[in-house]
């Protein structure tokens, strides 16, 4: 069959490339609209059958409830009870953040360690944890080592003194005074730190000594922060047991703590990984480099392979961020108050569900959008500019 | 030896104390664990319950269909693994051989010997048995089919007969069975293959759609990606269980299977969608370019050419999807009260005898054990296929 | 909904299956208790045979989405009646079953004699029910400071319970009074404490906007009561039937009157068998014996329970 080498003959409209794409595209628009039309005209029916509300003017009626650790009372509208739980999901998601980066890089590193027996329980601890299911750790935390292990209040244990732990919650060391007052007062001292530390970089730049930027700043903002401190009068509370639960100090539910926990556990295994993995991908040349000109070990570690380890995991470690996020929503299952476990009892006590559950999706979303621009903004900054 | 552990363990003073720390902690969980399965556990909590822990409320009459359909699935695999051509890299030895065989298999055949242990009557022993069995009659099929007339056969209708026995036992016993009796482990591997299966299809034309120039399909295919994967699986699944009945007639009474199944394969429809796309995206552009050269049409260089190399390309990753989705849907347990194995493990320390006695260790370590298995063989199968494929380095 | 009841041929109850006294499972797989006797009530007068329910068990959480979706005819799951519900569910409450009350259960050691002196426990609950709200309330009320956690399911409240993460666990007092009964250290190392502080009828409901089918079950559950009150039970109804001579008892039963114009049987038009009452004693029994049956073992007394003309509030309308 010879190819058609004549093009002055006209296709014909409907077999005409541009038409049908267009078509195609109109049609699966049709199809989608007839789904949704179809889907929808099924709940108008099925709502209008019973008189339940499908609006958001839930939000305005009282709560009905209250939440353990806060002062909501149970006739604010459930709008404020949706706030703290969003509040109690960002809590968990920065300590949950920070705590396992921190291990998860650590464990990373003892992977590829020299010494064999630290690099084994690196494996086995990755190995172990990597093949379990989330709510299996969370069920475990909370129903064997919460409510098991850990002892009745009567009995609570006191290491060091310093804390109390408990069935009801573990109590630790906690200041006197406000928190926000104290929180402007730490960021503030850091930026102060951090100018000096640039300062000092500076001087060290022009007489070609050590610069030691971190010493400086670090101790600069101790000095700071003790200075704050003592300035605002701000003093320490020790928990202790008192009658059936605790005072003084600050009080973690043991749903937080349990969720917290098996949260840090199973993601530090994944970016424990993920770290290992970057760090095996920075080319052989730039370790090879840093021996030559005779960096010690942590000098190599710090200075040349971990920066760029750091800038190859930084999609991952940012996918692994959303997934704890996500993750955070299995809080419901132990009672502890976040996003969905508010959801979940306002529909209980007369919210309609579909609502309800639409608004917390949409609030999942919200924060997953945010933190992957958070996410892609650092990756392009730290982006390799290529030739 | 001491030169080894002079190098590995003991380089330098610092070097020393973390060996004896990170020693001691080895030590002491090893210690702890042994202690726990052998000595201070009581078992008698799994060996009672072992059959809801693997199987539900599965009828008992109807038990020996789940056994064939096991029968036959191993059958399958095996003649389907065997039939295929011989990989260079065997070994010939048979000391070699079955070295091979038992750093392959050797935790599925553990974990099976322990269950046939805990189950403790006849039953279970000629079970495993049978299992052997079927596995070494399916060997011998695959080879039969190698040396024999049947090489002859397309590669297309040697997969098909192989595969319809055990569809056809399972559709039985799917039939047989309401879905509400099944539980335990069972319905944690139903959930997920039915899944994954299902999910399959929609996640191609998904990942096509993401990719297409039309930019209508493109908009559409992406809203639906970013929105599910935004989204907490588990706040879908408790949405399904409220809001499904909703929206589809009220004929349709959807049970808790039915809205787990929906939700998991349109979850993992998005994520399968990335992941292929990730596949499309390393076949340089000159196959697609040689197709059109050739003058085919998008549609025939999309499923001929370049869908085929894409799957290929990311199968380890398409399994690493399929162990998440093994491991999630533990959520099913918990937010549509699906009577899955984790499920079961908790309400069996509630059972009246054994309310009360501390006994959610031994309980929970048990449904560890059956996860940690299925995780860990299958994902280290994944990575033998990636290895064999040479995939990332041709 | 009845049409359809009548053509299914079962009635699809929902209700729970494991709060002693009101719905367990026995060794058998069936449903036994004070909920699921209504269950058989209902359909015994509708449908004409005490076995003709579907028992499908429910989550507290989707109790309510069940019944407004179709899923179940009828909720008997000893649920309180409330304006929030009959409204915002489009639940419609019927004849309450058991007026109840919310008490606090605590450890007979914790030491605690009444809720008054609870200052700063923890209280736990089940989610999404009436407690919660309840609870809340009366911890405001009383200028408490109680820290109130909520489960999804009284299992975990009862692991919580038992490892001591609680002071106390509030609920219905019916409720409690089973659960104490199957505590697994005994019962006697629970106490409920004496007061209770708030209304809880619990009682069955149908979806809105169905009357037919409302009036139908009502007026089923409403027989049992009215046969309690005429002193007739399961062992003596067909005796009775045959020789009183009590109009209102005859008209009740189902059975002929004689009248002026000879004899008729009373067809109030509820869209019921004419027998129905006779049916529910039969199969079933009257209110005070399904109450004996399953909650006089607990220890529950009938006290606003009783018959009207016993202490009581139950009163059913006359059947004329």
């Amino acid at each position: 069959m010879s190819p058609q080498l004549s093009t002055s003959s006209k296709v014909p409209f409907f077999r005409d490339i541009r038409t049908l794409k267009w078509a195609l595209q109109i049609l699966a628009l049709l199809a989608v609209f007839a789904m949704f039309y179809w889907l929808f005209g099924n709940y108008q029916e099925n709502v209008a059958k019973s008189s339940i509300q499908t609006d958001l003017r839930f939000l305005d009626n009282p709560a009905n409830f209250t939440i353990p650790g806060n002062d909501l009372d149970q006739s604010q509208p459930v709008r404020d009870a949706f706030v703290e739980g969003f509040l109690n999901t960002l809590r968990v998601a920065f300590i949950g953040i920070a705590l396992a980066t921190i291990l998860g890089t650590l464990i990373g590193i003892a992977r590829l360690s020299k010494n064999f027996m630290v690099r084994t329980l690196g494996t086995v601890y990755v190995e172990f944890v990597r093949n379990l299911p989330l709510l299996l750790l969370l069920t475990f935390m909370n129903l064997a080592v919460v409510l098991q292990a850990f002892p009745r209040i009567e009995n609570a244990w006191l290491p060091l003194d310093l804390f109390v732990v408990s069935n009801r919650g573990i109590a630790i060391p906690w200041f006197i005074g406000s928190p926000a007052q104290l929180g402007i007062g730490i960021l503030s001292a850091a930026i102060l730190a951090f100018v000096v530390a640039k300062i000092r970089i500076r001087q060290a730049d022009k007489t070609g000594k050590q610069d030691r930027a971190w010493l400086v700043g670090i101790a600069t903002f101790v000095v700071l922060v003790v200075l704050i401190w003592l300035l605002f009068g701000y003093g320490w509370e020790l928990p202790y047991v008192d009658g059936r639960g605790t005072t003084g100090g600050l009080r973690l539910d043991p749903s937080f703590f349990a969720l917290v926990a098996s949260l840090v556990i199973y993601t530090s295994s994944h970016i424990a990984e993920i770290v290992r993995g970057s760090i095996l991908a920075v080319s052989r040349g730039q370790g090879e480099a840093a021996d030559a000109i005779a960096l010690s070990g942590s000098q190599k570690m710090r200075l040349i392979i971990l920066p760029q380890a750091f800038r190859i995991a930084m999609p991952a470690l940012g996918n692994q961020y959303l997934n704890l996020i996500k993750n955070s929503s299995l809080g419901a299952t132990i009672s502890y108050f976040e996003l969905t476990q508010i959801a979940q009892i306002t529909v209980g006590n007369g919210s309609p569900a579909v609502p309800a559950f639409s608004l917390t999706l949409l609030v999942y979303l919200a924060i997953s959008l945010v933190t992957s621009l958070v996410v892609n903004f650092f990756n392009r900054r730290l982006a390799l500019v290529e030739r | 030896m001491i030169t080894w552990m002079r190098r590995n363990l003991f380089r330098s003073i610092t070097d020393t104390i973390l060996t004896v720390i990170s020693g001691s902690i080895l030590g002491y969980v090893i210690f702890q664990v042994f202690q726990f399965v052998f000595i201070t556990g009581r078992w008698e909590i799994i060996q009672v319950n072992l059959k809801i822990l693997l199987v539900g409320r599965f009828p008992e009459e109807l038990m020996f269909l789940v056994g064939f359909s096991i029968l036959a699935t191993c059958f399958s695999i095996a003649s389907l693994a065997s039939g295929m051509n011989r990989p260079i890299d065997q070994p010939s030895t048979l000391a070699g051989k079955l070295w091979g065989l038992f750093q392959r298999f050797g935790l599925i055949i553990a974990t099976s010997a322990f269950l046939i242990v805990l189950a403790g009557d006849m039953a279970a022993v000629l079970f495993g048995a049978y299992v052997v069995l079927s596995i070494f009659a399916g060997r011998l099929f695959g080879i039969a089919r190698r040396n024999t007339v049947l090489k002859r056969l397309p590669g297309w209708l040697w997969v098909a007969i192989n595969a319809t026995l055990p569809l056809v036992l399972i559709f039985l016993t799917m039939g047989q069975a309401a879905l509400e009796e099944w539980g335990g482990f069972l319905i944690n591997f139903y959930l997920a293959v039915v899944s994954i299966a299902l999910s399959f299809p929609l996640g191609v034309m998904l990942a096509l759609g993401r990719r297409s120039t039309l930019p209508l399909l493109r908009w559409l295919s992406t809203a639906y990606i970013e929105l599910i994967r935004g989204a907490p699986l588990f706040v879908l699944l408790l949405l399904a269980g409220v809001a499904l009945e909703f929206f589809i007639p009220a004929s349709i009474a959807p049970d808790a299977i039915f809205r787990a199944v929906t939700v998991f394969t349109l979850f993992t429809a998005a994520y399968l969608a990335e992941v292929i796309r990730g596949g499309l995206q390393s076949i340089p552009k000159g196959q697609a370019e040689a197709g059109k050269a050739l003058g085919l049409s998008t549609f025939r260089i999309t499923f001929l050419i370049t869908l085929p190399q894409a799957l290929r390309n990311v199968i380890p990753a398409q399994i690493g999807q399929f162990i998440s989705l093994f491991k999630d849907t533990t959520l099913a347990g918990v937010a549509l009260s699906v009577f899955d194995l984790l499920n079961v493990g908790t309400a069996i320390t509630k059972q009246d005898d054994y309310l009360g006695q501390g006994l959610i260790y031994e309980s929970l370590a048990f449904v560890g054990l059956l996860f940690w298995v299925g995780s860990y063989v299958m994902s280290r199968e994944s990575q033998r296929i990636e290895k064999k494929l040479g995939v990332g380095i041709r | 909904m009845l049409d359809s009841v009548i053509a299914a041929g079962s009635v699809r109850c929902g209700t729970r299956d494991a709060l002693p006294g009101f719905a367990v499972l026995n060794d058998s797989g069936e449903h036994v208790g004070f909920d699921s006797d209504f269950c058989r009530v209902i359909a015994a007068a509708v449908l004409g045979d005490a076995n003709a329910v579907e028992m499908i068990d429910l989550e507290t959480a989707d109790r309510f989405t069940a019944l407004q979706s179709g899923a179940i005819d009828v909720l008997v799951r000893n649920t309180t009646w409330t304006a929030t519900r009959d409204g915002s569910e489009g639940a419609n409450f019927l004849q309450p079953t058991f007026y109840d009350g919310q008490g606090m259960m605590v450890t007979s050691d914790s030491g605690y004699s009444k809720i008054s002196a609870m200052d700063g426990a923890i209280i736990c609950v089940a989610k999404g029910t009436t407690t919660e709200g309840n609870a809340a309330l009366e911890s405001s009320r009383l200028g408490l400071d109680w820290e109130i956690r909520s489960f999804d399911e009284t299992d975990l409240i009862l692991e919580a319970f038992l490892a001591g993460q609680c002071d106390g666990w509030s609920s219905d007092v019916s409720q409690l009074t089973g659960l104490r009964s199957a505590y697994p250290n005994g019962s006697d190392a629970l106490t409920i404490l004496p007061e209770v502080f708030s209304k809880e009828p619990l009682a069955p409901a149908v979806l809105d906007g169905d009357t037919a089918w409302a009036q139908a079950v009502n007026w089923a559950i409403l027989a049992t009561i009215q046969a309690e009150e005429f002193g007739i039970t399961s062992a003596n109804v067909d005796s009775i039937r045959d020789t009183t001579e009590d109009v209102g008892i005859l008209r009740f039963l189902g059975a002929e009157v004689p009248g002026s114009d000879g004899a008729a049987v009373l067809d109030p038009n509820l869209s019921l068998p004419t027998d129905f009452a006779y049916q529910v004693v039969k199969q079933v029994g009257n209110y005070g014996e399904i109450f004996a049956r399953h909650l006089t073992p607990l220890g529950l007394d009938r006290g606003l329970n009783s018959l009207w003309n016993d202490g009581g509030i139950l009163y059913a309308p006359p059947y004329r």
